[in-house]
């Protein structure tokens, strides 16, 4: 048994309600997980909660009672445990679902940067800072999340940010040699802007960052939709190669195999504008010369596959990042053991840059679809880091 | 072999999500393999379909693929309507449609008497092709051990079994080769004899590295009901690694409403799985092995194991995306397609059949013992004894 007294979390919550992201991942901190075949109980406590939003199926009161923490009407409360200075060993920013406008983007707008800074002002009055994971992307806003990763290295806390797909299983296991040279590379996603194009985003990055040096930040971005992306296809502005690779690995191809279930080429047989009727590519061109391309292909599957064409190899490489079923969504307690590696060592796994480089990304790409799909230079993406020599992705 | 091979199917009923529509598709259609839209080096031209219902698409197929043509009898699909054998391989898919059951609950499906057509082209022809048949053997032990004796004797090349030895695995584990195992489970889900099979090879294609090899296995006993909670209390199989194979599992069905994801206590677990049952048996050697059927408490397969020396389970799970509740195709069916591409190219079997020759008793057993009031069977005719190859042959790249 550890010797040491459990380690202290506030959770920072939108929601808390049955198959909310709070839910999630706060109750495996209560109830355990699975983690290397076994069912792992963190040595650590949830000892806050702050939700923003109660509605309809909050369990926020249900589960304060039964794991006897208290719920707070403020962050700055919840931080401090009802106390006058920070009590908390950790913080889990876990901002997803519930009720929030969208702006003119049609972007969610979800506090995530309000509620980082409410932590680090008690951080400041307090004089003492502990380390944040934020859950999903750092904010809908670029700038805003320059600013909260300023804030962690000004006061010198870590901060985890991100989605699942980075740390699921892949299928295969596939792990890119660090320092590869990477050709090009491409992702197929599915899913309404901008929830799930952030993650297939976020998986491509975690792939593409082992590259050479790393990632060497952002040139420029373009977004386009509909017909236009055939027409781009046909252009070679992404490997066809590359695309047949990544579909190859999907195990929920639509149309014909929905009619009769066969297997399908879906670019050979030409279903694809048959079948997706509305599609996006996020076109991004990184510092360092790489060009890499999001396909968002609605209507073609149902999975995220990667694929990518490294120097001198001839053979696509490419995977699946697996998302199993929910319940019991375990690729969630993929990324608890992330968090739990956070909160005890007191460094992040894996860099917040990554999902700053994202959060660029994507705020860009819409940019250039509201400003009719034209190629945006992004000079302040100037977000530079190696990726983490060791995996950090489920595979033992 | 210069030119392409040509390969005949026989099938008792072809349709959407059928074991016949899943594999020969594949061969007609190509499947996704190692980042490509593969396209099997080889045709598949010749077809028998024991049942046509109103959702057949065996004709929809031949009509898009000229070069496949359906024939009214297996030994015209083998000669392709002539007098001697004529293909270089024949797929053997006995599963789904209309068959009676027996009294034992086990589905009556014709793989042995398909296989007696095909072994009369064989004779008649006087040579053999390589022949894959799909899942067991068959359901009646002397018929699958003649299956197996005849492939011997004529010294033609026999794969068999499930797609489960070759899906994906999470975590991408093999097991060592060569290694002393001390006791092994497989913890799954599903039907008496259909998907006892499926867990039977799961647990074989793993203990089969063991040291020594296979030796074969000497008695089989089930549990079922009250009497699977009292061998799960007595510790009949170890509990570290039946929780260890729940551990792997994606579907755990959360035992309290609200959570999506929680360990189930005892109590719990009686609550949501009415009907559990488990096969126990002892190899040759000593081993330990037993399936853990939890039917309403996951919907996968398992594996978990002891081996020397280590404290921690050895664990995985052979991941089936299965459709169509998670996905839409069936790609388990992918690996194993491509392991029989590989016995059709090279005449060599991608794995060994006495592992389903000893699943297919092993089943059978499990079914009579159930019958018979869970008692211990006696397995001296299951002294199988087989090596398999060091190379892994499940899905990985």
């Amino acid at each position: 048994m550890p010797q040491t007294s459990p380690k202290r979390i506030a959770v920072i919550a939108s929601v808390y309600h049955y198959l909310s992201h709070a839910q999630h991942f706060s109750d495996r901190f209560l109830v355990g997980y699975p983690h290397r075949g076994r069912w792992h109980r963190p040595h650590m406590q949830v000892v806050s909660l702050y939700v923003d939003q109660k509605n309809a199926g909050d369990q926020s009161l249900d589960r304060a009672r039964e794991f006897g923490f208290g719920v707070y009407p403020t962050i700055a409360e919840a931080l401090r445990c009802g106390g006058d200075r920070l009590a908390v060993d950790a913080v889990l920013l876990i901002v997803e679902h519930g009720e929030y406008p969208n702006n003119e983007k049609n972007q969610k707008q979800y506090p995530r940067y309000e509620m980082f800074k409410a932590c680090v002002e008690v951080f400041e009055k307090d004089g003492h800072a502990v380390p944040i994971y934020v859950d999903k992307n750092l904010s809908y806003s670029f700038p805003q999340g320059l600013e909260m990763v300023s804030d962690a290295r000004r006061l010198g806390f870590p901060v985890l940010a991100g989605s699942s797909l980075p740390v699921t299983w892949r299928l295969p296991d596939l792990e890119l040699p660090l320092g590869c040279r990477i050709e090009e590379a491409l992702m197929v996603g599915v899913g309404g802007s901008d929830a799930m194009d952030y993650h297939a985003l976020e998986a491509m990055q975690c792939m593409i960052e082992r590259r050479g040096d790393g990632e060497t930040g952002i040139k420029a971005v373009r977004m386009i939709e509909g017909e236009a992306v055939w027409e781009a296809g046909r252009q070679g502005d992404f490997s066809q190669e590359l695309l047949i690779a990544a579909l190859s690995r999907s195990d929920t191809p639509q149309g014909l195999t929905i009619r009769d279930g066969r297997t399908q080429d879906m670019v050979g047989n030409g279903e694809l504008p048959r079948i997706v009727p509305h599609p996006a590519a996020y076109f991004i061109e990184h510092r360092d010369g790489l060009r890499t391309t999001l396909l968002m292909l609605n209507g073609a599957v149902g999975d995220y596959c990667f694929a990518c064409r490294l120097k001198d190899n001839p053979t696509p490489q490419s995977t699946q990042f697996f998302l199993p079923p929910t319940p019991p969504v375990t690729y969630s307690a993929c990324l608890v053991s992330k968090i739990e590696e956070l909160i005890e060592t007191g460094r992040s796994p894996i860099p917040v840059e990554r999902t700053l480089t994202v959060c660029g990304i994507l705020d860009y790409c819409l940019t250039s679809k509201t400003q009719g799909h034209v190629r945006i230079e992004t000079p302040d993406h100037q977000v530079i880091y190696r990726a983490p020599s060791g995996s950090h992705h489920a595979r033992d | 072999m210069s030119r392409r091979p040509v390969i005949a199917a026989i099938a008792t009923i072809y349709h959407k999500f059928s074991h016949a529509q899943h594999i020969v598709d594949r061969f007609l259609e190509g499947y996704g393999w190692a980042g490509r839209h593969h396209r099997p080096p080889m045709d598949l031209v010749s077809l028998y379909v024991d049942q046509v219902r109103e959702d057949d698409v065996a004709y929809d197929r031949a009509k898009r693929f000229p070069h496949l043509k359906i024939y009214p009898t297996i030994a015209d699909t083998l000669t392709l309507g002539g007098n001697t054998l004529a293909v270089d391989g024949v797929l053997l898919i006995g599963e789904h449609g209309q068959y009676p059951q027996n009294e034992k609950g086990q589905r009556l499906y014709p793989r042995y008497e398909m296989w007696q057509e095909i072994v009369r082209v064989f004779e008649t022809s006087g040579r053999g092709v390589g022949v894959f048949n799909d899942k067991h053997l068959s359901w009646n032990w002397d018929w699958a051990r003649d299956m197996y004796d005849t492939a011997r004797r004529m010294g033609f090349a026999f794969m068999a079994g499930s797609s489960l030895p070759v899906t994906w695995r999470t975590p991408s584990l093999e097991m060592p080769y060569g290694t002393k195992i001390e006791e092994a489970v497989c913890v799954a889900y599903g039907g008496v004899d259909s998907y006892d099979f499926h867990a039977l090879e799961t647990l074989q294609c793993m203990v089969e590295r063991r040291d020594g090899g296979e030796k074969g296995v000497k008695w089989l006993r089930a549990y079922r009901g009250d009497a699977f909670w009292q061998a799960l209390a007595d510790g009949v199989w170890s509990r570290d690694l039946f929780e260890a194979g729940l551990c792997r599992s994606h579907t755990l069905k959360p035992a309290r409403a609200g959570f999506n994801h929680i360990f189930p206590t005892i109590d719990e677990m009686r609550q949501l799985v009415k009907d559990p049952y488990a096969y126990v048996y002892e190899h040759t050697d000593g081993l330990r092995s037993a399936i853990i059927m939890m039917n309403g408490l996951i919907e996968d397969f398992n594996f978990a194991a002891r081996l020397s020396g280590q404290q921690e389970p050895f664990s995985t799970q052979m991941y089936l995306p299965m459709p169509p509740a998670r996905t839409s195709l069936a790609n388990f069916f992918s690996p194993q397609v491509n392991n029989v591409e590989e016995m059709f190219l090279t005449g060599h079997p991608a794995y060994p059949v006495e592992r389903t020759l000893l699943t297919t008793g092993l089943t059978a057993a499990g079914v009579e013992s159930l019958y018979q009031g869970q008692i211990r069977i006696d397995t001296p005719h299951l002294d199988i004894v087989y090596s398999a190859p060091e190379r892994s042959t499940f899905w990985r790249n």
